[in-house]
């Protein structure tokens, strides 16, 4: 077989929230997502790496329970598996529930393949009480095994060891025999396997897998291809079903559940300690009927206030150089080519440290540790009741809160569901999330002037505006959703370095791709301004900025640029308006409303990638219209999809401000109000 | 016998079956729920929310919406036996 990269291909694979990621990361660095929440991975991230002097493709992939796949992401890992024959299997085993995870392991080890298998969070087993004589696994299983704690990096060296001896010498893994009937009749169905079918991996791992296939379609296409061969399937399973009183795939997968259970009690001893009851009683209070909301509601009004107490007074440390620097320039060299540009650099490097940073760095801080310490799992619990009445299920909540980091991602990530409606309901109303671009708007203005209550408020508001569309739009889907089976994974004291190595690995991506958008855009901007080309574009589009969005004209150029990066917006806007950062809040809400346009923009694509084609995907929601300057644009929310009309009233709440107000917050008439 | 829902919380009971289509029985057998293991109801969700359930067998936790755990049909494990 001809191998298309010459580097040989370690796969990482193992049931989700085992710690895969983050072993991945300490070998390959900062490349993978890992949280405390199962099903992180859903695309494989490939690195090569260095393992003293051979170059090694290892790959990571999404986490599954078994390798009868029903979620997409778990479709993920399996077609890797299956057409990327990769050159060394690592199991990542979750030391801490070993009984379940051997299951994973027996069935990678029907592959017949080369495997080593990481044992992974030892640190955490031990403390559950559980200990494991990793000798006398590695004899029952015939493979071998190496502790590790990746979170600390521990062992890492020596399952990287381990991989590189496995690889150069390419043992084959012997599969460990189920009970006497099971076995025959499996080896039967090999045995009848056509020449011109090719087996995948072996003969057997392929009768296995056509007794366990899913009914519906598998049988279907078989009975058109070979009608002898479903003949003698339905045989073996049948025989199997009246042995055991249980469909075929149930009398396979107890094999494989019973084996592992008998592996676990070998090799290790299970004390019950203390501190895991204290863990139980701690998750007994998170998840409390009451108490588990009020601490619901507490993180997240912590979160935003803890987020407003940083970003506030350093936003406001960072921008007053600034804004006088540009000043000073400005007038030092007059209204030139040159000053154009220069303003334009300084407005997009300083957007990027002084409002964005900020704001961005302890959201994404905050946020990885919500996630380690495995409260998002717990979120998820907490919200099922409510996600029901907008007709999805709490594991929904998972692609949400990842929807406030970004957009992308989060639809990305809708892949974890198992069914198809839950996915698409979920992947349309995940643009709405304000995600950290916008929470920085919301943050940096709302907030910065109104205070952190409204701020509060206007995400409250948000989330209810999610709530009413995902009634809606379920409307369309007439099958219920499936119902929750999600796991809870036990509370981890999250490890700081992880935590900073991911907000790292997020702030690059910001600094590498966003900033330098920003930036180019800024400038590019200041150019315009200097040729009063924008003028001439604003006046092209102004039917549409002015007359459809109730948009100041002079926004027509940066709602193109936002178009293309939602993240610019802000920056850009500081520039078009010509107007003082202070200024820009008085028409704050006219900003959020924008950005929640070209975001729906910029979240189109992956959303008909993954929300797979569905003619609801070219929905898009306009909030607002009308000409006035004030908070009139996320409330009187009207145009809808699809030839049905909503009708909201204005929550009272929302005051708008009378134009003799807007005076006071030093707001430039002339450039707002054509 | 009973189902999950009837059941009461942190009693140990033991998984006789579990009624429904292919795509749960297959999901709930994959996420470690398997007949013969013995399962615990942790604790339930305010207004018909979801319910948590300790598998004692494999040591794990899932959340079960209240749907999928009426399916779930168990026995009380008599201590005393």
């Amino acid at each position: 077989m001809t191998k298309k990269n010459r580097f040989p291909d370690v796969v990482f694979i193992g049931q989700p929230n085992c710690g895969k990621s983050t072993l991945f990361n300490a070998i390959a660095g900062l490349k993978a997502d890992t949280s405390n929440f199962p099903g992180t991975s859903v695309k494989h991230t490939h690195s090569k790496v260095n393992i003293e002097g051979s170059i090694v493709n290892i790959i990571d992939l999404p986490g599954t329970y078994s390798l009868n796949p029903s979620d997409p992401a778990e479709k993920v890992a399996l077609s890797h598996l299956f057409h990327e024959k990769p050159d060394l299997i690592v199991n990542v085993v979750d030391a801490s529930i070993l009984g379940r995870s051997l299951e994973l392991t027996l069935e990678l080890m029907e592959l017949d393949y080369p495997m080593i298998i990481a044992l992974n969070m030892i640190d955490l087993a031990k403390k559950k009480g559980v200990e494991i004589d990793v000798k006398k696994m590695e004899e029952l299983l015939g493979v071998p095994v190496i502790p590790t704690i990746a979170t600390r990096g521990q062992g890492i060296k020596e399952m990287l060891e381990a991989a590189l001896q496995t690889l150069g010498k390419r043992p084959s893994v012997t599969p460990i025999k189920w009970s006497r009937d099971v076995e025959q009749r499996v080896e039967e169905l090999a045995n009848l396997l056509p020449e011109d079918i090719p087996p995948v991996y072996n003969k057997r791992f392929t009768a296995i897998h056509m007794i366990e296939a899913n009914r519906l379609f598998f049988d279907k296409v078989l009975r058109e291809i070979n009608p002898k061969l479903k003949e003698d399937l339905d045989r073996v399973r049948h025989e199997l079903e009246e042995m055991h009183n249980a469909p075929a795939y149930e009398v396979i997968s107890a094999e494989r559940h019973h084996l592992a259970l008998k592996i676990f009690e070998e090799s290790s001893r299970v004390f019950r300690g203390k501190r895991v009851k204290f863990q139980d009683r701690l998750d007994d209070v998170i998840m409390h009927p009451f108490f588990g909301y009020v601490i619901l509601l507490a993180v997240f009004f912590g979160f935003f206030l803890i987020i407003f107490k940083i970003g506030n007074p350093l936003e406001e440390l960072l921008l007053e150089p600034l804004t006088s620097l540009r000043n000073f320039l400005m007038l030092k060299l007059g209204a030139n080519v040159f000053s154009y540009l220069i303003d334009g650099l300084l407005a997009g490097i300083g957007g990027g440290v002084a409002i964005v940073l900020p704001y961005f760095v302890p959201l994404i801080l905050l946020m990885s540790f919500l996630e380690d310490v495995g409260y998002l799992a717990r979120a998820g619990f907490l919200m099922d009741t409510f996600m029901h009445k907008i007709g999805l299920h709490g594991k929904s909540v998972s692609p949400f809160i990842l929807g406030f980091g970004c957009n992308v991602p989060a639809i990305v990530s809708t892949r974890i569901l198992e069914s198809r409606r839950d996915r698409i309901i979920t992947s349309l109303l995940i643009p709405f999330i304000p995600c950290s671009a916008r929470t920085t708007i919301i943050l940096a203005l709302v907030a910065f002037y109104l205070g952190p209550i409204w701020a509060f408020g206007f995400y409250t508001f948000n989330i209810l505006l999610i709530a009413i569309l995902g009634r809606v739009i379920s409307l369309f889907f007439r099958t219920p959703s499936p119902g929750l089976i999600l796991e809870i994974p036990s509370l981890k004291m999250p490890s700081l370095k992880n935590m900073l190595k991911k907000t790292i690995f997020q702030m690059k991506s910001f600094i590498k791709f966003a900033w330098p958008i920003l930036i180019a855009g800024s400038i590019v901007l200041g150019f315009l301004q200097y040729l009063h080309f924008d003028r001439f574009i604003n006046l092209v589009l102004s039917p549409l900025v002015e007359k459809g969005l109730g948009l100041p004209q002079e926004l027509g150029v940066t709602l193109v640029f936002g178009f293309l990066r939602k993240e610019l917006s802000l920056i850009m806007m500081l520039q078009a308006l010509g107007v003082n950062y202070k200024d820009l809040m008085t028409s704050g809400f006219h900003r959020i409303h924008q950005l929640f346009r070209s975001l729906c923009v910029h979240s189109g694509p992956p959303l008909e990638r993954d929300g797979e084609k569905n003619s609801l995907t070219l929905c898009r929601i306009e909030y607002g219209r009308g000409g006035d300057l004030e908070f009139d644009c996320p409330l009187d929310f009207r145009k809808v999809t699809r030839g049905f009309t909503l009708f909201l009233p204005k929550p009272p709440w929302l005051r708008r401000i009378p134009q003799g107000e807007i005076g006071r917050h030093g707001l430039p008439r002339t450039s707002l109000c054509p | 016998m009973i189902n999950l829902l009837q059941a009461l919380p942190d009693v140990p009971l033991r998984i006789v079956g579990i009624h429904g289509g292919h795509g749960i029985r297959r999901r709930l057998i994959a996420m470690g729920f398997h007949k013969g293991d013995t399962i615990e109801l942790d604790s339930m969700g305010i207004f018909r929310g979801p319910v948590l359930v300790r598998n004692l067998t494999s040591d794990t936790s899932v959340a079960l919406g209240r749907g999928i755990a009426q399916r779930i049909i168990v026995e009380i494990i008599d201590e005393k036996k």
